[in-house]
């Protein structure tokens, strides 16, 4: 099989915890069927405290916005709601969802394309608009006038940065306003000033790249300046989400896997792939072309940490770091990161059906109680080892079992299609899984969970439920949509004890 | 000499011996090809040159913009070779993290596009990739580019086949040395240079170099990139070893301090490279041997690099009035006035205020009357004395109070009897609803 290519997931203290407890995952599988989500609604709160270390490191004022997009679970939703955090939405469906879990509308804002619901729920309750375009601003204030609501607070949502001397090239984004065509829309913003309230500016670029996003900074800067001259008094900067999280625990088997991946796109080495798959690479006469289509696993710099590194990056033009600039402006800065507040938050477990050895290799095929929708790392281009949890029976055994030898398999899930796979490359494992075993693949909270999943072939889709630990340390759980941030503490337990 | 033509003066580099009691083989002869030495001051010269000739002309005279994706000397050279011959130039990159090259470059009349990063969020529709953008912009209708293609061009090899290689030959009496050591960047000066040595020695041993992955050393790529570059034949090298950014220093060190050779980074690799390749090799041998490393460009270019990694090879400035200086007593004891009362102080005692923000963030909103003196300025003025008489009180503002209070000690040292920070600053004016103006 040659030398295993190991991806081993980050895991910080609470998900390394949960994972040891095998026995608990078990039950809960056994009890609950898989596949099933597993969430720690108090690492969220960790999260966010992390985000508000790196305001206060640069003195900036603001709120942080966890995009709801990334996870539906309301267990975090609630738990966040707890902790004086904000959320972004980007339907009506989340915009009910926040305000069921406890979001105040002060604490709301939404994001993306809306209809005349949405638009109506948002206004009515009086949550935070990001409007994308003078169309969507008319609409808000028609509607505002129309049905005699209050007064409602937005950030124009702007896109198209350009820099002077060296020209920073940004990626093209569908959404917001084109910073040159900026005043066309200010002029409305004025002409609308009875019923809408502008309190900022701000961007959502999908790019790793800090340097974009300083030139996106420094030009939301340069809109605000704008704005006071035409006399308003703006005072927010919302520079979206995008801060990332580092799925792998080592640079080095990430390093590794991507230079062996490449020669096996180059055939140099035996496949790591279903078929030659390339993830965005491949041969052309003997050289790599294409782009690699993956998150970088690994990163140095990830979530609260790349929002620090993002506030100490000097202006473009300005020079002055850019922290010192909103502050020295008197801004706060709002920012929405979804992926990285739902960092460690969260498994997918699935059970092992069966285990064979394909007809014509050394490889193995798993199939796992799940489809590839219900655990959808692999189309967030997230590549990360699972764990294996062995059945009770074993379990004893086997951390022992010496004579366990690394194995390659593929992952494939319970529908009948050929496309069900849950890994498009071969997984090396410390052991060969057996029937029974679950499968954790852990971190996937932030978008790789509950994302895209649907009833294929009429399977139900995963359930979901929050686990946490009580003062002694023994796992306590509850239903996802069961869980409110006071059933942790023990007093609903308590309650029903009496 | 005398030239008509600056391109004339490209090649014909010396060959310099490094003395024994620096590099420290007993057997091994070692030689530098100093590249550096080249007029627009690196190895790429002579590729950007043999690139370009043919077509000059024609581009001339259709206004053609020369384009290539260079993140560095390339750059440089056909910047240099476009002005020549009145043409514009323009790179485009995504590896351009040197400020100063990045400013050289703007200063030599080139334009600069840098290609966005990666996506955070996988959108597996996207065909975006850096390199389709820009080859799409190359077929834009209306666009006229001369394209010189470094990663692919035969004729940047070839440059090295007809000069370097033979140089090398040359100056060695005829024969091609036991081993040649070189970075890889676009795999151009390695493999032209191969080539002819291998016709004179097909024994020879190249040593390829790449920067150690997740590591950066400007100019040259790492094991994954080179996976890219059309020029790139595994075949060339005996070995494909990695550098650490750390390392490439200490050898650029070891050539600028001991041996007279301004090398930059990668001059610095290909030499620390060829010692570490070397050295047990040496401990074997019982005849002469000879050994080429190529040193590709000069070291000014890279200070923010090397201070970035190396700081304390800039040494530490001993300064009397700054921040830095100050114990934490000082700070202390500085005197600080909060919102209310510095209101009625303005007012009774007509202050001089002194406010530290950025020229743009005062411009924009400012408490009345008070003067702009951006804090990085004001370090600078209170190094030589007091800017300020005595005899008027001054109150100094931040965005927070917490530089303020700093330069309030500072003044204070520096003997002025009332100078007064305003607490909170102007963020905690605002919050208190005092007034701000924008003028
Ligand atoms: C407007 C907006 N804000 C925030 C986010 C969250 O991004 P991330 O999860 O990468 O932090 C998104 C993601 O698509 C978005 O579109
Ligand atoms: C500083 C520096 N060193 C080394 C190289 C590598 O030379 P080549 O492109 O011929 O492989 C380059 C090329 O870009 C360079 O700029």
């Amino acid at each position: 099989m040659g030398h295993p290519l190991y991806l081993q997931p980050r895991q910080e203290s609470q998900l390394a915890a949960l994972t040891e407890a095998n026995g608990f995952l078990h039950m809960l599988a056994d009890g609950l069927g898989t596949p099933l989500n597993v969430l720690l609604p108090e690492q969220i709160a960790e999260n966010l405290d992390r985000f508000r270390a790196a305001y206060q490191k640069h003195h900036l004022g603001g709120e942080i916005f966890f995009a709801h997009k990334a996870s539906r679970s309301s267990a975090l939703v609630r738990q966040l709601a707890a902790t004086g955090g904000c959320i972004d939405v980007a339907s009506v469906e989340e915009l009910q969802h926040a305000l069921s879990c406890g979001f105040a509308p002060a604490r709301i804002s939404t994001t993306g394309p809306k209809d005349p619901a949405f638009l109506w729920l948002g206004a009515r309750a009086g949550v935070t608009f990001h409007v994308d375009g003078r169309a969507e601003l008319e609409a808000l204030a028609a509607l505002v006038r129309t049905y005699d609501l209050p007064r409602v607070r937005v950030l124009l949502r702007l896109s198209g940065f350009s820099s002077t001397g060296v020209r920073t090239l940004l990626r093209r984004s569908r959404f917001g306003t084109s910073f040159v065509s900026v005043g066309v829309l200010l002029d409305t913003v004025e002409c609308v000033a009875d019923v809408v309230e502008l309190i900022g500016v701000g961007y959502h670029l999908d790019t790793v790249s800090v340097a974009e996003k300083a030139v996106a900074l420094e030009g939301c800067i340069n809109v605000m300046d704008e704005c006071r001259s035409r006399g308003m008094r703006p005072q927010v900067i919302d520079i979206g989400g995008g801060f990332g999280v580092s799925y792998l625990a080592e640079a080095e088997q990430w390093d590794t896997y991507v230079t062996e991946l490449t020669s096996a796109v180059l055939g140099a080495r035996s496949p790591l792939t279903w078929r030659g798959h390339g993830y965005g690479l491949r041969s052309e006469s003997g050289k790599a072309a294409g782009s690699l289509g993956l998150y970088p696993a690994y990163r140095k710099v990830a979530g609260a940490e790349y929002l620090d590194e993002l506030l100490g990056t000097p202006a473009p033009s300005l020079g002055r770091p850019l922290a010192t600039l909103l502050l020295e402006n008197l801004y706060d800065l709002y920012t929405e990161p979804g992926r990285a507040l739902a960092d460690q938050c969260g498994l997918t477990l699935a059970k092992v059906l069966e285990v064979r050895r394909a007809a014509d290799g050394d490889e193995w095929f798993v199939r796992l109680d799940m489809n590839a929708a219900d655990c959808s790392l692999e189309d967030h281009g997230v590549l990360m080892d699972p764990l294996i949890l062995p059945s009770g029976d074993q379990c004893s055994s086997l951390s022992e079992d010496s004579s366990a030898e690394p194995v390659g398999v593929y992952l494939f899930g319970n529908l009948c299609l050929e496309s069900d796979l849950i890994t498009k490359r071969l997984v090396f494992l410390p052991r060969l899984p057996a029937p029974g075993d679950l499968v954790c693949f852990v971190n996937t909270a932030g978008y790789c969970m509950d994302f895209s999943a649907h009833q294929a072939q009429q399977r139900p889709e995963a359930r979901k439920v929050a686990v946490w630990q009580d003062r002694d340390g023994s796992w306590r759980w509850s239903l996802d949509e069961r869980y409110w941030p006071i059933t942790s503490s023990g007093i609903l337990w308590e309650g029903a004890a009496v | 000499m005398r030239y008509d033509s600056i391109t004339d003066a490209i090649g014909n580099t010396p060959l310099l011996r490094i003395a024994p009691a620096v590099h420290g083989l007993r057997n091994i002869d070692l030689y530098a090809k100093l590249e550096l030495l080249n007029p627009f001051g690196s190895v790429k010269d002579r590729a950007a040159w043999n690139m370009t000739r043919p077509d000059l002309a024609e581009a001339a005279e259709r206004g053609s913009q020369i384009v290539e994706l260079s993140s560095g000397n390339t750059a440089k050279a056909l910047a240099l070779i476009a002005g020549l011959h009145g043409l514009g130039f323009k790179s485009v990159t995504n590896r351009m993290r040197v400020p100063e090259i990045k400013e050289l470059l703007l200063l030599l009349g080139a334009q600069i596009e840098e290609l966005p990063g990666q996506t955070e969020c996988l959108d597996p529709t996207n065909a975006d990739d850096p390199l389709t953008q820009f080859h799409r912009m190359l077929s834009e209708p209306g666009s006229d580019y001369l394209h010189t293609d470094q990663y692919y061009n035969e004729r940047n090899a070839d440059a090295h086949a007809t000069g370097t290689g033979p140089e090398i030959v040359r100056d060695l009496g005829g024969r091609a040395p036991d081993w040649f050591i070189a970075c890889i960047g676009t795999a151009g000066s390695s493999s032209g240079v191969a080539r002819v040595l291998r016709a004179h020695n097909p024994d020879v041993e190249v040593v390829g170099l790449v920067a150690q992955k997740s590591d950066f050393i400007p100019g040259i790529r790492n094991i994954d990139e080179i996976q890219e570059v059309g020029l790139f034949d595994p075949l060339v090298y005996r070995t494909i070893d990695a550098v650490t950014s750390d390392e490439a220093i200490d050898g650029m060190l070891a050539l600028v301090r001991r041996s007279g050779v301004l090398s930059g980074p990668t001059g610095g690799a290909a030499y620390f490279g060829a010692l570490r390749y070397l050295r047990p090799v040496d401990a074997q041998l019982t005849q002469r041997r000879t050994a080429v490393f190529i040193v590709c460009d000069r070291i000014e270019s890279y200070l923010s690099y090397i201070r970035k990694r190396r700081p304390e090879l800039f040494g530490g400035k001993a300064e009397r009035n700054t921040v830095a200086t100050l114990s934490d007593e000082e700070v202390g004891a500085a005197t600080t006035i909060d919102i209310e009362t510095a209101q009625q102080w303005i007012a009774q005692e007509n202050p001089l205020i002194v406010d530290l923000r950025s020229p743009f963030a005062y411009a924009a909103l400012h408490i009345e009357g008070s003067v702009n003196i951006v804090d990085e300025l004001f370090e600078e003025l209170v190094r030589g004395g007091l800017p300020f008489s005595k005899r008027r009180p001054v109150l100094l503002a931040c965005p927070v109070g917490e530089k303020s209070v700093k330069y309030a000690a500072v003044l204070t040292r520096l003997g002025h009897p009332d100078v007064r920070s305003l607490s909170g600053g102007i963020v905690a004016w605002r919050d208190a609803g005092a007034e701000l103006v924008r003028e």
